[in-house]
């Protein structure tokens, strides 16, 4: 890949994460602008500090935000907001 | 420092200094010590000396309000049955220490990252007023801690097993063989983990009895298991001129609080929106150096922060600071040659996550 394919294919994550941020914030009403959560903290206990029943509130945030149902999901699948990413956007996952 | 544990640690323990301490890295020279130890952190429990990260204790009227000025998060209302894991930031918003904080009756106590206590007992009594008080515990308290996907188990044989199931940053006074202790569910892992404020003398005792329930686990499997669930590790991350942006230590920085020291660094870093990124790293051929450079193709885009062998990934697993445009996992680059795969964290799932306390 040339260096602007990369540049594309790293933008193409970062749109997701933010995307997933934006959500976050707006559906926990967190005081934090999105962009201070990074694409790679952890979310639960420590990091972000969400709870079991923000857990609730994202299944269906993201559900409603990008069609995908996460309800029977493991717990790593919030392990991070990146994390978070390759399950509502699965072509991020192939390499670059 | 000299290890205050090294008597009950078994013949053949690998030590080695970290910042202004002796710590074991590993408790046996067998080929295998690491993968064993970082087995029973991951897979079963695991026993930690960690009595190189130093125990200062402020008190005094103007504590809490000290405390808030120097913790770059908020423990206004830290009550003596909590605890958090908080930043401690200079003028210029770099990284002096990465804490934990346990709120005191009297005032806070505060746990230094290993090896880093006298950097951040100077820099908390250049910053100290008056009405505060600030003392160095470490020649009365020591910390063991407990971590693992079945450390929970080893509390109830240990202590008492309610404990084990306290919420996450939990704090109870309690008493092991008539001794008091601060027991705090915390930990640095991802795995169920607890840390044990124990006075000197009875540390050995504590550790000796915890080492019939669980294996001790010495500095490198921790910090690698650290490294896996991307818990800051500041003596390798917090490089000079660094910020917390570039760190990705943000969450450790609470920038609702008004007022605190580095604050309005840690603020115009955010807002310029320039700078690199951290992002993780796996490669198949050898361990990459710090400081080995980043490339996209023929352009230098960053370089290597940390690397190690990960035990749980078979692989190399690092942390590189490049370009912001290009910190994004799933991008192939290369660092001293060799190709490299950006990754999403955490690089491991505990087991934890998926197994309850029962």
């Amino acid at each position: 890949m040339t260096i602007d394919e990369l540049r594309a294919k790293a933008a193409e994550r970062q749109q997701t994460c933010s995307q997933i941020k934006k959500m976050i914030v707006s559906r926990l009403d967190l005081e934090i602008e999105p962009d201070w959560i990074t694409d790679d903290q952890p979310l639960f206990g420590r990091g972000l500090e969400l709870d079991s029943l923000d857990v609730l509130e994202l299944y269906v945030a993201i559900e409603a935000e990008f069609g995908v149902a996460l309800y029977d999901s493991e717990m790593a699948v919030f392990g991070s907001v990146s994390r978070l990413a390759d399950e509502v956007n699965p072509a991020l996952r192939a390499q670059g | 420092m000299v290890n205050v544990l090294a008597a009950t640690h078994p013949e053949g323990t690998v030590y080695g200094e970290v910042g202004d301490v002796t710590v074991p890295l590993r408790f046996s020279a067998a080929p295998d010590a690491l993968s064993q130890e970082y087995a029973a952190l991951r897979e079963r429990a695991a026993v930690l000396d960690l009595s190189g990260h130093r125990l200062i204790e402020i008190t005094g009227p103007g504590a809490v309000e000290y405390a808030q000025r120097v913790l770059a998060r908020d423990v206004e209302y830290l009550t003596s049955d909590r605890c958090m894991m908080s930043l401690v930031l200079d003028d210029a918003g770099q990284v002096v220490d990465q804490v934990l904080a346990f709120g005191r009756e009297d005032g806070i106590l505060l746990a230094s990252s290993c090896g880093a206590g006298t950097r951040l007992l100077e820099h908390l009594r250049a910053q100290a007023d008056d009405g505060i008080e600030i003392a160095d515990r470490s020649p009365e308290l020591v910390l063991v801690g407990l971590e693992g996907p079945y450390a929970w188990g080893v509390v109830g044989r240990l202590i008492d097993g309610e404990l084990a199931s306290l919420p996450f940053e939990s704090v109870v006074e309690t008493t092991w063989d008539d001794v008091d202790i601060v027991f705090a569910r915390t930990g640095f892992t991802g795995e169920y983990g607890y840390q044990m404020i124990v006075p000197r003398e009875a540390a050995a005792g504590l550790w000796s009895l915890s080492l019939e329930h669980a294996r001790p686990a010495g500095q490198e499997a921790l910090e690698l298991a650290m490294l896996e669930v991307r818990q800051p590790m500041p003596r390798h991350e917090a490089t000079p001129g660094a910020t917390v942006i570039e760190i990705g230590a943000n969450w450790l920085v609470d920038v609702t609080k008004e007022a605190f020291v580095g604050r309005e660094a840690v603020l115009a870093a955010f807002e310029s929106g320039t700078g690199r990124r951290t992002i993780g790293f796996t490669c198949a051929d050898g361990v990459p150096a710090a400081g080995t450079r980043v490339m996209a193709g023929d352009q230098v885009i960053g370089e290597v922060v940390h690397a190690v062998h990960s035990v749980g990934l078979g692989t190399t697993l690092g942390l590189a600071r490049v370009d912001r445009d290009l910190a994004a996992a799933g991008l192939r680059l290369s660092a001293g040659g060799v190709g490299v795969t950006t990754l999403t964290s955490p690089y491991i799932v505990p087991k934890s996550w998926s197994i309850p306390i029962i």
